[in-house]
């Protein structure tokens, strides 16, 4: 066996595992009925908060850029992590307490509208399908590169593993171990990096921090300096990316409803603390990854970063460090399941969106149980199908798609749920003004960019809620005041039930 | 205003005495510890670059890595998880504190 096919037996075997573990943990909880239940202390459930979190994004993308832009990357970095502070602050206990934790939940339940509430689950809908467009273009690549096919039809295959994975488990009716998930995931990320560092004759203990040498070697050897700050960029477009992701990150879908699994409040806002630092342990790696990848390249005599290889960063540079073949293996192995995972997650989300917010809610009130269920059946594979349409030509790095979710998270959800939460007087009107102000903010680049070529330095396709989010506040308040306020009922819930608890 | 005229009122920017005013400036403290470091500190790096303490930002370093991109890409995370720690000890403390006032469990 060589080593390529080492990689491939090492990323079978790990997502064979899962299923494994999944389904013996199944018959073990039908045993002990009522005692498998999914929270497992502030840890665990820190542990089931990353594991949500990670993606192709993370494990890839973020190497990947960090490699291209150095230090003006970091705003992905910095971005990705300081929006649970936003969260925990602003949103974490007062959501857990007013009860709904779906985008469409909530704008239905406060703000009282079909009309929202419509608006709210297809600006879901959107923010999953271009989430997982770039999920799907890190599926497509890692097949790709470990099969040794073009692209196009490693995407095409990745994209059928994980709708068969989908369906398998949804078959098999395999629970997902979160702590498992974030164990593994954050392992086959970390271990081939300590092994590198080793290679490298580097500090490889906690090659988090023992990377600083390397780019030290860098700049004296080759004058490649990746941290010098604003080379790639403006310090307004650091600034507007690093908030953009924050308000994304506190506006995600699939980020609001893990407070829904913990017991209680108090558990709730531990569990981000622990969350935050299980994020935390792999975006301090990540760059590590990047530098030691330029290494190798000035090494072989590339003193520019090779744009073409910038997400697939993490395993190239272990190959050309020659890593031992099952190592690569498992890193392909982690990043695939985290990809596979978030991708699952969010197409049934979207598709369990599809059958309750607009089929039961709009189109067919009086829709049976199973007729709801098969359009949720056939809502997944026709969002899988979207999703492999626009991620055979994928319009850009796996972290700048992301991006541009996070940002249509930030201009829509984010003001919705902060107003919602923090001003009784926002109302009906107010969110639909703001939605739709949002998404026009979002995609104002690429729309009115040909006619008004200020709105494409305003509101950069990946950064567009700096300026975005508060001017979407700004509408929802102008726009509520001058409408009539919700009703008494809900303002009573508000202040009794969510602020006033205690009084 | 007589009894009836009573309208509820929820507002960031306005919170009523008790729970809510202790927790509306834990999180304008913490808001404001997150404003500072992260945005307060790139343009503090942008408006120094080129200048004496802009060189000195950048040619210190720390673990091998310039001060600035040390600070950036690892204290900050760290940082953050201390904002979090802390707004967290002390919600349970004041948490705790009204409970007792309002003579009611610990939720």
């Amino acid at each position: 066996m060589n080593d390529a096919t080492w990689s491939i037996f090492a990323a079978f075997c790990v997502l064979l595992s899962f299923i494994v573990v999944g389904l013996r943990q199944k018959s073990r909880d039908s045993i002990e009925y009522g005692f498998g239940g999914s929270f497992t202390g502030r840890i665990g459930g820190g542990a089931a908060i990353a594991s949500n979190w990670m993606s192709a994004a993370s494990l890839m993308g973020l190497a990947g850029l960090i490699y291209l832009q150095g230090y003006q990357a970091l705003a992905y970095v910095i971005g990705w992590t300081g929006g649970y502070v936003l969260l925990l602050v602003l949103l974490a206990g007062q959501l857990r307490r007013f009860g709904k934790f779906t985008a469409p939940d909530f704008v239905g339940e406060r703000y009282g509208s079909p009309v929202a509430r419509l608006i709210a689950a297809v600006i879901s809908i959107a923010i999953s399908v271009i989430y997982c467009v770039a999920q799907f273009k890190g599926i497509g690549l890692i097949f790709s590169f470990m099969l040794g096919i073009d692209y196009r039809h490693g995407v095409i295959y990745g994209a059928l593993a994980v709708v068969s994975y989908l369906v398998m488990s949804g078959l098999l009716g395999v629970p997902r171990n979160q702590q498992l998930q974030y164990f593994v995931i954050s392992v086959s990320f970390i271990l081939p990096l300590m092994w590198l560092a080793r290679k490298l004759g580097y500090f490889w203990i906690l090659p988090q921090f023992g990377y600083g040498e390397a780019m030290g070697e860098l700049a004296r050897r080759f004058s490649i300096d990746i941290a010098s700050p604003f080379l790639h960029g403006s310090l307004f477009s650091w600034c507007a990316l690093c908030f953009t992701l924050m308000v994304g990150t506190a506006g995600l879908p699939h980020v609001l409803s893990r407070f829904y699994t913990v017991p209680n409040i108090r558990e709730a806002r531990w569990s981000v603390v622990w969350g935050l630092f299980f994020i935390a342990l792999i975006y301090w790696s990540a760059p590590a990854y990047a530098v030691f990848g330029r290494l190798l390249d000035a090494h072989n005599g590339h003193l520019q970063p090779i744009a073409a290889m910038a997400d697939l960063v993490t395993l190239k540079t272990l190959v050309s460090a020659d890593i031992p073949g099952w190592l690569v293996g498992i890193l392909a192995a982690g990043s695939l399941c985290a990809a596979f995972f978030t991708v699952a997650g969010l197409l049934m989300t979207g598709a369990a969106s599809i059958s309750y917010d607009i089929f039961y809610s709009i189109i067919n009130p009086r829709a049976s149980e199973s007729a709801r269920m098969q359009v949720a059946k056939g809502g997944t594979l026709a969002l899988a199908a979207i999703v492999l349409l626009i991620a055979i030509n994928p319009p850009g790095l796996i972290a700048e798609i992301t991006a541009v979710a996070f940002a249509l998270a930030g201009n829509t959800i984010f003001p919705l749920f902060v107003l919602g939460i923090w001003w009784e007087r926002a109302n009906r009107y107010g969110a639909i003004a703001g939605m739709l102000t949002g998404v026009l903010c979002t995609f104002a680049g690429p729309l009115l960019g040909g006619v008004w070529p200020q709105a494409a330095a305003l509101f950069p396709i990946t950064s567009s809620a700096l300026i975005g989010a508060p001017l979407v506040i700004v509408v929802m308040i102008v726009v509520s005041l001058l409408t009539p306020a919700p009703p008494e009922e809900m303002r009573r819930f508000l202040e009794e039930e969510v602020h006033g608890h205690l009084d | 205003m007589s009894h009836r005229d009573h309208r509820y009122r929820v507002n960031l920017f306005r919170p009523k005495t008790g729970h809510m005013r202790d927790e509306v400036i834990i999180i304008f403290a913490i808001l404001f510890g997150w404003a500072v470091c992260t945005f307060g500190f790139q343009i503090l790096l942008a408006l120094c670059q080129g200048s004496g303490a802009g060189s000195l930002l950048t040619r210190l370093t720390l673990f091998g890595l310039p001060l600035h991109f040390w600070f950036t890409g690892q204290f900050l995370p760290l940082w953050f998880i201390v904002l979090c720690v802390l707004f967290n000890l002390y919600i349970d403390r004041i948490t705790e504190y009204h409970s007792r006032r309002r003579d009611r469990n610990y939720e």
